[in-house]
Order: structure tokens, then C-alpha cells, then sequence
């Protein structure tokens, strides 16, 4: 009979080491119902979380060969195919401080998550006995993001987090701000978008590893853009990810095409970048890959480009 | 074989030796790159953060020009070209509103995106429309003996929505195009890491290490080179290497080459040839090590 090998990260408080456990194969279950049955049949000292088994809860979440799932709605064919493998490794999600053996800690991250204001501040326009209606377009922009069940695979898979762990915050904090910033019925979104501001939102990477393995497919990184987008119309725009943003929104306007070699001076100054990047410059213009008298010229067709950035702006209005 | 062809903003300057190893590569193959003319910047995964419909808009241009040359598909050499054109693709494709709305301005400046051609990147074009078969067939210089480690970059996987030419989380398209050329490929930790180039001046210090991190795992694993489908991974893991050096102990030199670079080798070109003197973390000791095609 067929086999999985599973390798499963324990740890006892102290100590971490990895052990092996073999199941006979089953066509047709989840992530879950092996780690239960290993549980069950095997070695009753195995911890992991898990309640809902019906990706409501948020309790499931593991890594498996490296890459996070909900384990509750995760059918093991789809792991198997994936990997191409009947041996699979277990390991806690990362970026979470862990307990024991698959189960991480979550209360820090709810303390973190406070800096972002994760309640509504009421508008102006409603009140207890009128109530706080929404049109349905209105509904619909927090539709995707209230669809979050604080898995945190998101967090687990953010590769700033792993390098940037008490700067950065966890992408579903960033949907949480999102989702009270966008709220028509929030009358202060500044008070969420602020603290995102404030905590590094510009060192997204865009590696877009949160979009892709949120089980419940929020738009996490459109969400971050548009966090991006309101911070620049509430005025902040002296900062490196703005002038940076800006600076390829402005080249493709003037010229179609990017300047390499003004990027670091439009991003970051003349000053700073005199103090931090001459090494670099320097051995980029050695090996001819800056050319400082290299000037891109206007694109065939430039008129027509702008007159895209004045419709866009027109259609905005 | 034939193809609109979209080069990307650093073809033309830092990564010149890409626009160099692609035209070499491409006509030793026999496929045509008919560059467009007028082509943008992609917005580079910047651009949306300030408006995102005119991210959608410049791109939707740049297919719409490619759908003029009566195409099947239009071709770039660098992942995030890659994935913004065919984000701007996948919602003009599936938001009516969204492609009426974007063609308003297109019409206004005389072009319209139709929705008839393809993007791909040339690792795709190789497999889907090449054959690796027939790749195998062309080359003169089997990489025998040289140990690679593929550096995907995210941008070519992920969202796999938008990408999807294979599984996101086990890739296989880089070892089957070395392999095809003769070469050995080691796996590493850090096969489908992030280089961390767009953020690379907000998160500058995080950035620095983590392309420590990205040179040590596959030196570690006892690779010669690096290879990357993405000019922007290469240059944040060439160019950036000697000031992410400053903030390890041990050494972290790693050479790093353009995809069509190694095509280029086991097509017989010289490195020379193919523009890799260029770089900054010099690759030619290492290709000389196991191998040197001259
Ligand atoms: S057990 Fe509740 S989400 Fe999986």
C-alpha cells in the first residue's frame, strides 16, 4: 500500500528537532484529516490548532515543503501533485514566535494590529437611530477584505517580514487598515492610513507571495497600493517610496521611457545620494551599465502617451 | 517564429548586455523579435501605487501597438515587464468596463487594444513554442560539468492569476531549460526567494540582506553561477553584491547571469559575445572553472 512520509518540525519549548511518520495513503482528504489521523493513530504528544474545519476559523495554518496552507482546505492529492512527492515536511508558520511542535502565538499580533486602529470611527453622517447605511458599491469595497480569517499566511510567506519582523507589519494588518480605511461609514480613514504610513508601508517588496497563497484571494496587494495612493493624496509625499513611485510616473510622462540614471537622485536627493550610492555609480559607470550622458529621448508616439495621463486625470475628476 | 518584442527600461542602459545576449540568442535560433516602436516603460510595479488606471492605460498602448504588427504574442525578457503588461491584459480581458473605458483614451490617440495577442516571456517561448527539443538540437557547447543555481525571481510565478505558466510554488521551467543546454542544476534554499529589488531604496538595509542571503544559499549548495530569467534580479544581485558584502563575514561572491547569457554559451558564443564582461561580480573564473566555450 501506498505511504506518505510526513517530516514534522517538533518543538518542546526548548529544544526543536524534525520526526518522521508514515501513513497509508487515502484518496480524497485533507491536510488536516493527516495530521489528525497521525495524531489519533500514531503519537498523541503531536500539537496543532485547529477547530472549524471549514476555513472559517483560522486556527489550521501550516507550512508544508515550504510554502503555507490552510491545512482544514487543503486537499493532500493537490499537495502531492504540487510537490510531485509522496514525502512532505511540516513545519509552524513562519514570522510567528511558536509554542509547541505547529501551534504559533498570536497574541503579539493582535497587539501590533492595534496600531492601526482595527475599529470603525463613525462618520458624521449617521447615528444610533438612523443607523450608518452603505449603497451596494459601497458594500462591495469591504466585501474582500472582511473576508479574512487571520490565518496568517500571508505573514508566514512576507518575505519584508522575515528580514523586518518588529518594523513591518503583517499583511493582514495592512487588509485590516484597508478595510476601515475604505469603509464609507468610517468618517476618520487617516487614522488608519497614518500608522501604516508610520510602520515602513513602503518596504512592501512587491514579491506578491501574500496574494498568492491567501486561501481566501484578497487582493492584499492592490490593497497595499491603494494604501500608497491615499497616503500621497493625504500629502505625504516626502519620503523614498513616494519620490520614487513618482519618479517613474513623472520619466514615463516626459519621456516614455525610465532615467537610470537620475532614479537614485530623484528618490533619494542629491545630497544623500552623494553620500550613499558614489561606490555604486561609480562601478556601474565602469562597467558601462550608467552612462551619465546618456539622456533617453522621447518615445515615437509621446504625445499620445500624455494625452493618456490627461484623460486619466480627466476620468478621475 | 516571430515575435513583438518588448526590451523593458534597463535593456537600454544597465542591462544593455541582456538587449545584447537576447538578439544574439534569437537570431542564432531563428526566432524573430520585432521590437515596438514607441514601447513605454512598464511602470515597473511603481506606477500603480500612484494611479492605477493609467498603470492599466500605458500598457494597454504598449499591447495595443503589438497587436498593429498582426502577432500572436509579445515578448520581454523581463519578469515584472512580464507581469505588469499582463495584468494590464487580464483586466482589459475580464473588466468591460474597465476596457471600455481604457479604450475611450486609446481611440483618442488613434489606437485600440483588441485583445489578440499573447505576452510571454522568452523561458515560456522556449518551452511552449521553441520545444526543448529543438533547443537541444542547436547547441554546439554542452554546459557539461557547470553547476547552476536558477534564481526565478517572483515575478515570473506569482500571482500565479495572472502568471500561471506553472506551478508557483514547484517551478521547473529554469532546470528544464539548463538541462537542455547540458548544465548541472543544484537545488538551493533560496531558489524561489525574492530579490528584493523594488523596494531596494525604502528598505534598503533589509534589501542589502537579504541579497547576502540570496548569494550564500546557492554558493552554499555549490553552485558556479546564479542564472535569472529577470534583469532586475540580476542587478540587484550583480550590481548591489559588493555593498551587500559589507554586512556579512564570510564571502558572498556569486556570479549572476542572464538567462539567454547561458543559451548564448551553449550556443558557442564567447562571454565576450555575449556582453557578460559587463557585469560587476566577475563570471568568468567561474565559467572557466568547469567550462569555457572557446
Ligand atoms: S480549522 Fe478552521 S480554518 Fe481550518
Amino acid at each position: 500500500m501506498e505511504k506518505i512520509s510526513c517530516k514534522i518540525k517538533r518543538f518542546n519549548g526548548s529544544e526543536a528537532w524534525y520526526q518522521e511518520y508514515e501513513v497509508p495513503y487515502e484518496k480524497g482528504k485533507t491536510i488536516l484529516w493527516l495530521l489528525t489521523t497521525i495524531r489519533e493513530e500514531q503519537d498523541p504528544t503531536l500539537n496543532f490548532t485547529s477547530a472549524c474545519r471549514h476555513a472559517i476559523c483560522g486556527s489550521c495554518a501550516v507550512r508544508i515543503n515550504g510554502n503555507a496552507f490552510l491545512a482544514c482546505n487543503t486537499p493532500l492529492d493537490e499537495v502531492i501533485e504540487t510537490f510531485d512527492t509522496m514525502t512532505l515536511t511540516f513545519e509552524p508558520l513562519q514570522n510567528f514566535e511558536v509554542v509547541k511542535d505547529l501551534v504559533i502565538v498570536w497574541e503579539p499580533k493582535m497587539e501590533k494590529m492595534k496600531k492601526v486602529k482595527p475599529w470603525l470611527e463613525p462618520t458624521a453622517n449617521g447615528s444610533k437611530e438612523t443607523g450608518f447605511l452603505q449603497t451596494e458599491e459601497e458594500f462591495h469595497q469591504i466585501a474582500a477584505p472582511t473576508d479574512c480569517i487571520l490565518c496568517g499566511v500571508c505573514a508566514s510567506e512576507c518575505n519584508q517580514l522575515t528580514v523586518n519582523q518588529d518594523g513591518y507589519l503583517e499583511p493582514f494588518i495592512l487588509n485590516r487598515a484597508y478595510r476601515f480605511a475604505v469603509d464609507s461609514r468610517d468618517g476618520s480613514p487617516e487614522e488608519h492610513l497614518r500608522p501604516v504610513l508610520e510602520n515602513e508601508l513602503w518596504k512592501c517588496l512587491h514579491c506578491m507571495q501574500c496574494v498568492s497563497k491567501c486561501p481566501k484571494s484578497i487582493p492584499l496587494t492592490d490593497e497595499i497600493a491603494y494604501l500608497r495612493s491615499e497616503t500621497m493624496k493625504m500629502g505625504e509625499m516626502n519620503n523614498q517610496g513616494a519620490k520614487h513611485a513618482y519618479a517613474f510616473h513623472d520619466d514615463v510622462k516626459k519621456k516614455g521611457r525610465l532615467n537610470e540614471t537620475m532614479l537614485p537622485i530623484k528618490t533619494d536627493g542629491l545630497v544623500h545620494t552623494a553620500m550613499t550610492k558614489v561606490p555604486f555609480a561609480l562601478r556601474m559607470i565602469k562597467k558601462g551599465k550608467i552612462n551619465p550622458f546618456h539622456f533617453p529621448k522621447e518615445v515615437e508616439g509621446i504625445a499620445g502617451v500624455r494625452a493618456l495621463y490627461e484623460y486619466a486625470k480627466e476620468v478621475k475628476d | 517564429m516571430k515575435y513583438a518584442f518588448f526590451p523593458g527600461c534597463t535593456l537600454e542602459s544597465a542591462a544593455e548586455e541582456l538587449m545584447i545576449s537576447t538578439k544574439k540568442v534569437a537570431s542564432a535560433l531563428g526566432i524573430e523579435l520585432i521590437e515596438l516602436n514607441g514601447w513605454t516603460c512598464c511602470g515597473a510595479s511603481h506606477i500603480q501605487d500612484v494611479d492605477d488606471f493609467l498603470a492599466t492605460s500605458i500598457n494597454a498602448r504598449n499591447i495595443a501597438l503589438a497587436e498593429e504588427l498582426g502577432v500572436d504574442k509579445l515578448l520581454t525578457v523581463c519578469n515584472t515587464c512580464t507581469l505588469m503588461l499582463r495584468t494590464s491584459k487580464l483586466k482589459m480581458d475580464k473588466n468591460e468596463k474597465l476596457n471600455t473605458k481604457v479604450n475611450t483614451g486609446l481611440n483618442n490617440i488613434g489606437l485600440e487594444y483588441k485583445g489578440t495577442v499573447e505576452v510571454t516571456h522568452l523561458l515560456w517561448a522556449l518551452i511552449e513554442d521553441y520545444g526543448l527539443e529543438n533547443l537541444k538540437k542547436t547547441v554546439r557547447v554542452p554546459l557539461k560539468g557547470l553547476k547552476v543555481a536558477n534564481f526565478y525571481g517572483c515575478h515570473i510565478l506569482m500571482p500565479p492569476n495572472i502568471m500561471g505558466f506553472e506551478n508557483h510554488m514547484n517551478p521547473r521551467s529554469m532546470e528544464l531549460v539548463a538541462e537542455a543546454l547540458g548544465a548541472e542544476c543544484v537545488d538551493f534554499d533560496q531558489r524561489l526567494g525574492c530579490c528584493g529589488f523594488h523596494a531596494v531604496f525604502p528598505a534598503q538595509k533589509e534589501v542589502m540582506n537579504m541579497t547576502g542571503i540570496n548569494c550564500l544559499s546557492p554558493k552554499d549548495a555549490g553552485a558556479d553561477c546564479i542564472v535569472t530569467p529577470c534583469p532586475l534580479c540580476q542587478m540587484q544581485l550583480d550590481a548591489y553584491q559588493p555593498d551587500a558584502q559589507k554586512g556579512f563575514n564570510e564571502d558572498i561572491t556569486m556570479p549572476i547571469l542572464h538567462l539567454p547569457q547561458l543559451i548564448g554559451l551553449a550556443l558557442g558564443f564567447s562571454p565576450e559575445e555575449l556582453a557578460i564582461n559587463r557585469h560587476v561580480v566577475d563570471a568568468i573564473p567561474a565559467l572557466s572553472k568547469g567550462f569555457l566555450p572557446v
